[in-house]
């Protein structure tokens, strides 16, 4: 092991993820244990039953993290652990979790923002890749997912300046809506993208939140906008009053796709609009929704036109896992940012002051 | 001279509840002999200073980590945070160690102390503990815990003996001075019962144990099998 190991453990939301990273860059191993399908069940997470699953399935993660990549204790330079914002009950299962091994290993313990490691997710390499040289600075990142949308930039590793962020629902909670609202189940992302895939006439018309010249963004009236949509399809369509009856698939189709360009639009418009103010010279996209193609698409024909690199981590590690939070930790541990076993669950943990 | 009775060279259990009002550690022999307990009002910061404290009670004690044979943990039912708290770090010390993780129902060591406490039998004490700020759970030995919704009051007959932990004001005066009586053996308790399954060969729950909730959002069950895996290092 030429550079430090970090053993590094995420549970802020529904997913347990423990991941071995060496050198803040290379994946050793990245363990998932998904609770989607379980919360698929209630559309939606129940607090509890996330807390309780990160407890069931933690040891077992682990044991699968640490076969897989082969490491010893002596090899692991640190702990490193998400340790907000998210879910309260699911961060102090990882926390303390995180805590005991630590003490018992004697390995020093890094908290890490779950933020910062849906950034850091862009650093990644898997094993087998060849060597990437570091991001260059300054650069613009956007993270979108289930519970975050915000714009930032960075000039340097750790040091944010927040650009823009939600008023109201994140994206991915727009996804979520809609998508249930089109019959399409939980989560929406994948599913939305599914649809619209099969949209022909591509003439489904959905507002755009502008919020003037600002980088925040707004979602929760395209979520009002979309219900007064497809209530009005399912009246076209004959549907009436009947709920359990489904839109016909070319119209759940193309009402898919004109919320999904809705989105996309004002997430790719202003990523792109704050790379170019900032003269930023690569561009980052995170978060669960980062996995959606034609975003990523989009946002890339853009940065070809800036000509900037575009940087989006693969779907697995768009979405929550330990790895991200490996590559964060390693730079924390490398500032010399220790935590101690005080170190506490903080839910509402922000990325950067205003 | 002689040698004190038990030092690090012995072999040790260690517990720990965060279940009720207090973070308990205990380390006992392998028999399930206290050699040291300490009892902290939890004060709804469990986490903060467990594992300094449970340093402390092992050093107190002449404990070394590497004479810890078996880690025993509280299940419940209790507080939700306390219970979190409480089972991950005693899966993260007993993962860390290679050692087998005990389950133990905070409720049984409840029962055992309250019974040890008054003279009483096990089976004729009636657990109350808090459930949020008005239900309460009733257990009692052998059965599984119940929730009793606020205004309700369980079926005492005249050999019950009523315990309440926890409930100052919710609960009779003897029963509470019962259940504090109860709160204070919890630590023995648990390194009894848990050398009890630990010598007999009980099942090592370190993969699979999770806190005893008597409550579930509604429309959920207990199951908690449907995760999907992904293993990637492509
Ligand atoms: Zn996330």
């Amino acid at each position: 092991m030429s550079e430090p190991l970090i053993l590094a453990i995420e549970s802020s939301c529904d997913e347990t993820g423990i991941a071995l990273v060496e050198g803040g860059r290379r994946i050793h191993a990245n363990v998932v244990a998904s609770q989607v399908a379980m919360h698929a069940a209630t559309g939606g997470i129940v607090p509890e039953v996330a807390a309780r699953a990160h407890l069931r399935w933690i040891v077992p993660v682990l044991d699968e993290a640490w076969a897989a990549s082969g490491a010893r204790w002596e090899d692991v330079a640190a702990i490193a652990v998400t340790y907000g914002p998210g879910l309260a009950g699911s961060l102090l299962v990882g926390i303390n979790f995180a805590k005991a091994l630590a003490w018992v290993h004697d390995k020093p313990l890094v908290g890490v923002n779950h933020l910062e490691g849906h950034i850091y997710a862009a650093w990644l390499l898997d094993l087998e890749a060849p060597d990437a040289p570091d991001l260059p600075f300054p650069l613009v990142a956007l993270v979108v997912s289930g519970g975050h949308t915000f714009l930032v930039e960075m000039r340097d590793h750790l040091t944010y300046r927040l650009l823009g962020q939600t008023v109201d629902d994140a994206a991915g909670e727009a996804f979520d809506k809609v998508g249930r609202l089109l019959g399409l189940g939980y989560p929406g992302g994948p599913a939305i993208m599914a649809a619209a895939a099969g949209a022909v006439r591509h003439d489904a018309v959905f507002p755009r939140a502008w919020l003037g010249d600002t980088f925040d963004f707004s979602f929760s009236g395209l979520k009002t906008a979309a219900r007064r949509i497809v209530d009005a399809a399912r009246r076209d369509a004959g549907l009436g009053d009947d709920a359990a009856a489904p839109l016909p698939g070319d119209v759940t189709a193309e009402l898919a796709w004109g919320f999904q360009d809705s989105v996309v639009d004002v997430l790719a418009t202003k990523t792109l609009r704050a790379a170019r103010e900032v003269g930023a010279r690569a561009i980052v996209v995170g978060g669960g929704v980062a996995a959606n193609g034609v975003l990523r698409d989009r946002i890339a024909r853009g940065a070809e036109g800036l000509g900037v690199p575009l940087i989006v981590p693969r779907p697995a590690l768009c979405t929550d896992n330990g790895a991200m939070i490996g590559a964060a930790g390693a730079r924390r541990f490398a500032a010399g940012e220790l935590a101690r076993f005080d170190l506490d669950a903080r839910p509402s943990l922000p990325l950067a002051p205003r | 001279m002689t040698a004190p009775r038990h030092d690090g060279r012995n072999r040790a259990i260690l517990a720990l509840d965060t279940a009720t009002s207090r973070v308990v550690i205990a380390v006992g022999s392998i028999d399930g002999a206290p050699l040291g307990v300490s009892y902290r009002l939890a004060e709804h910061r469990h986490g903060d200073h467990l594992l300094p404290a449970i340093g402390r009670v092992m050093g107190e004690a002449n404990v070394r980590r590497s004479r810890v044979e078996a880690i025993v943990v509280g299940t419940g039912p209790g507080a939700f945070t306390g219970l979190r708290v409480g089972i991950a770090t005693a899966k993260g010390v007993a993962h860390g160690l290679g050692r087998p993780l005990i389950g133990v129902a905070t409720s049984e060591a409840l029962i055992e102390a309250a019974a040890a406490a008054t003279g009483a039998a096990p089976a004729t004490i009636l657990l109350l503990l808090p459930a949020g700020p008005s239900d309460r759970t009733v257990c009692r030995l052998g059965e599984p815990p119940r929730l009793l919704r606020a205004g309700t009051e369980p079926d005492v007959t005249p050999d019950d003996v009523l315990v309440a932990v926890d409930l100052d004001g919710r609960a009779p005066a003897d029963a509470t001075a019962r259940g504090a009586a109860a709160l204070d053996g919890i630590g023995e308790q648990l390194l009894r019962l848990g050398a009890e399954r630990f010598a007999a060969g009980g099942e090592d729950m370190l993969a699979t144990l999770v806190p005893e909730y008597v409550t579930l959002p509604r429309g959920i069950t207990a199951s908690s099998g449907e995760v999907a895996w992904s293993s990637d290092r492509r």
